[in-house]
């Protein structure tokens, strides 16, 4: 008995090692960077001030940055929820072996470099990629779409980019949804779509707030696929980041950027688990 | 067992690894010169010419790091104090005086450097010597680009609507080109007004603004684009790729400027470095380095101009000296402010 409970009160410890690498690589890099951002000039000269949150707010450019971002995010997050549900709800409708192929087709996005994919996508978006081509075929439109080098392109890559984070997690939730729940339902009178819409799609709901929390975190912050997809004249906060970090060697003002941007970014991660909650209670409280 | 390695060894073998990946790079390799290099073309010539040459001749390996220049200063001042992430920096004249400013690259020691005297003079830095001449100018597609561009203000015509590309300020090629468009409106380096006011005027032109100097070549190849700025180096590269693509001068004179290599200070391995930077500059090295596809501009006083640097570029040192200069110390002094300003007039 004795034993047992020393045993459980050092069960603990096992967390130790990742609580070691997560201070050593995750908490004291952003410590530092919190700290430069109080620098109050860019040669670090000392004088700690702040001043560069000044300078971001300062600027309505900055801000509508920040804005564009926070919502291309929303867009994205939104579009992989419109299709990803339906995928995650057929997964688990379809035989074993179909299972395995849909698995695989989700994955598939995750296991290729996403500079390579975001290639591809030039390729495919661009004004004689393929699906130009086939709009002009069609005769759908005279001219060539401005797909590349748009906002509704990087939401269209960013939505097949990011599919995986927003399929994964809901497949895992509606696969423990009780089938006999939505028998229940039907016996009882209701029909398809109240079915859905009163069990399955409120059930569901941890899948879609976990999904919707990975999905849109990876798409505000997709610098590769935002700054290729979207070109220069499109500008959101990780390639801003990159500028005053690296182009303009301005690293109080990059840190005061990151500080700025991850706050917001956890705000609506804040919200959307408030939210999930607030759900949870109702459902099962 | 049918796994012969036990968990304690396992244990300890990735411990010795994580330990040995954790100390300072360079305790192992004895003979192991680390270079930054540029991507693209500069990565290409410098792994097939001079990374053989300099091997034969010092019997040492090097691992060229392709960077780009503002990356390089990045990574030397976050390791200052610390051994230097690389031993030779290549840059270009603004990034080049930043980062002499910021204390991050040595004097060169020209009597270490055999080959560094047979340099034309304005080519021998102070702190290294300018290994080429790098000269921007109008690429365009001569399948779809059928009258031949001869100035930067073809590329405001109207029958150019949303086929133009340019780059952002991160490369020098979009410094220079916004640069130019000044200087012809009649600003200066201190003044970048008229160059915006003019920017604004070739908005409805542009098809891409790239965010980096990869993207803008893919957009040549992908026909993404039929006319715009172009590094002279670059566009024939491609063009000897197979690329649509050709490279004209304009004639308001050619912007130009040098890119220089460095050895940089607390460097791991100095005596290499210099043996590396002096292989480059090399007559034989430049003089293979000037043939196509690469077409680098010689500044070896014994490399004549051949080919198509003769053709396109300089066929004396002279002609070298009348292209158009920037003065880097004020560009750098300017540039975080006009970055801001870029990104908001072309913000779609």
């Amino acid at each position: 008995m004795a034993a047992a409970a020393t045993e459980k009160s050092r069960e603990w410890q096992l967390a130790l090692p990742l609580t070691a690498f997560f201070a050593l690589f995750f908490v004291a890099p952003l410590l530092l960077v919190i700290g430069i951002s109080f620098q109050a000039t860019r040669r670090m000269t000392g004088g700690l001030g702040l001043n560069q949150y000044a300078a971001f707010l300062g600027d309505s450019l900055n801000v509508e940055v920040l804005t564009d971002t926070l919502l291309l995010g929303v867009k994205a997050t939104l579009l992989c929820l419109i299709f990803g549900y339906p995928l995650a709800w057929l997964f688990t409708r379809v035989s074993a072996k179909l299972q395995s192929l849909l698995i695989f087709l989700v994955i598939l996005p995750i296991v290729t470099s996403v500079v390579v994919r975001t290639f591809a996508w030039i390729v495919i978006l661009g004004r004689h990629g393929m699906v130009n081509d086939t709009i002009v075929a069609l005769g759908l439109s005279a001219q060539p779409l401005h797909l590349l080098f748009s906002e509704a392109g990087v939401v269209i890559v960013l939505t097949q980019v990011q599919m995986p984070l927003m399929v994964l997690p809901l497949i895992t939730v509606l696969q423990r949804i009780d089938p006999n729940l939505a028998s229940a339902s039907s016996a009882l009178g209701a029909g398809a779509w109240r079915t859905f819409f009163k069990i399955t799609l409120p059930l569901s709901m941890p899948g879609i707030i976990a999904g919707t929390i990975l999905t849109y975190t990876a798409c505000v912050t997709a610098f590769v696929t935002q700054s290729l997809i979207g070109g220069s004249r499109l500008l959101y906060m990780p390639m801003m980041i990159f500028q005053q970090a690296m182009d303009l060697q301005n690293w109080p003002f990059a840190a005061a950027v990151s500080v700025i941007f991850m706050i917001s970014v956890l705000l609506i991660v804040a919200l959307l688990v408030a939210l999930s909650r607030g759900r949870a209670a109702r459902l099962y409280g | 067992m049918p796994f012969p390695i036990s968990r304690r060894h396992l244990l300890a073998g990735s411990a010795a690894l994580a330990g040995m990946s954790a100390l300072p790079r360079g305790v192992f390799a004895a003979d192991e010169l680390v270079a930054a290099t540029f991507g693209g073309t500069w990565a290409n010539v410098q792994k097939e010419i001079l990374a053989p040459y300099f091997s034969k001749k010092s019997g040492a390996t090097v691992v060229q790091s392709p960077m780009l220049a503002t990356a390089q200063i990045a990574k030397l001042t976050a390791a200052k104090g610390g051994p230097a992430p690389f031993d030779v920096a290549m840059l270009d004249e603004g990034p080049a005086l930043e980062a002499i400013d910021a204390g991050l690259i040595a004097k060169y020691d020209a009597a270490k450097s055999p080959n560094f005297a047979g340099l034309y003079p304005q080519f021998q830095g102070e702190y290294g010597p300018a290994i080429t001449m790098q000269a921007i100018g109008i690429a365009y597609n001569p399948k779809t680009v059928k009258t031949p561009p001869t100035s930067w203000a073809d590329l405001w015509k109207p029958e150019y609507k949303g086929r133009v590309g340019i780059t952002s300020l991160a490369s020098t090629l979009g410094l220079a080109f916004l640069l130019d468009i000044n200087r012809l409106e009649g600003g200066t380096e201190a003044d970048m007004t008229p160059a915006f006011k003019k920017l604004k005027t070739l908005l409805p032109n542009l098809a891409a603004v790239s965010a980096n100097f990869g993207a803008h070549g893919a957009l040549f190849r992908q026909n993404e684009i039929d006319i715009g700025v172009q590094n002279f180096n670059f566009a024939e590269e491609l063009k000897a790729k197979g690329v649509p693509i050709e490279f004209v001068r304009v004639s308001t004179g050619t912007p130009a400027w040098k890119t220089t290599m460095h050895v940089v200070k607390g460097a791991l391995k100095p005596d290499l470095a210099y043996a590396y930077v002096d292989s480059q500059l090399a007559p034989d090295v430049q003089a293979a380095m000037q043939k196509t596809p690469w077409n680098v501009v010689p500044t070896s006083t014994k490399v004549p101009y051949e080919g198509i640097v003769a053709s396109k570029i300089a066929k004396t040192p002279d002609d070298l000296k009348k292209m158009v200069f920037f003065d880097w110390k004020k560009v750098n002094q300017g540039r975080a402010a006009w970055t801001q300003q870029f990104n908001r007039e072309i913000r779609v």
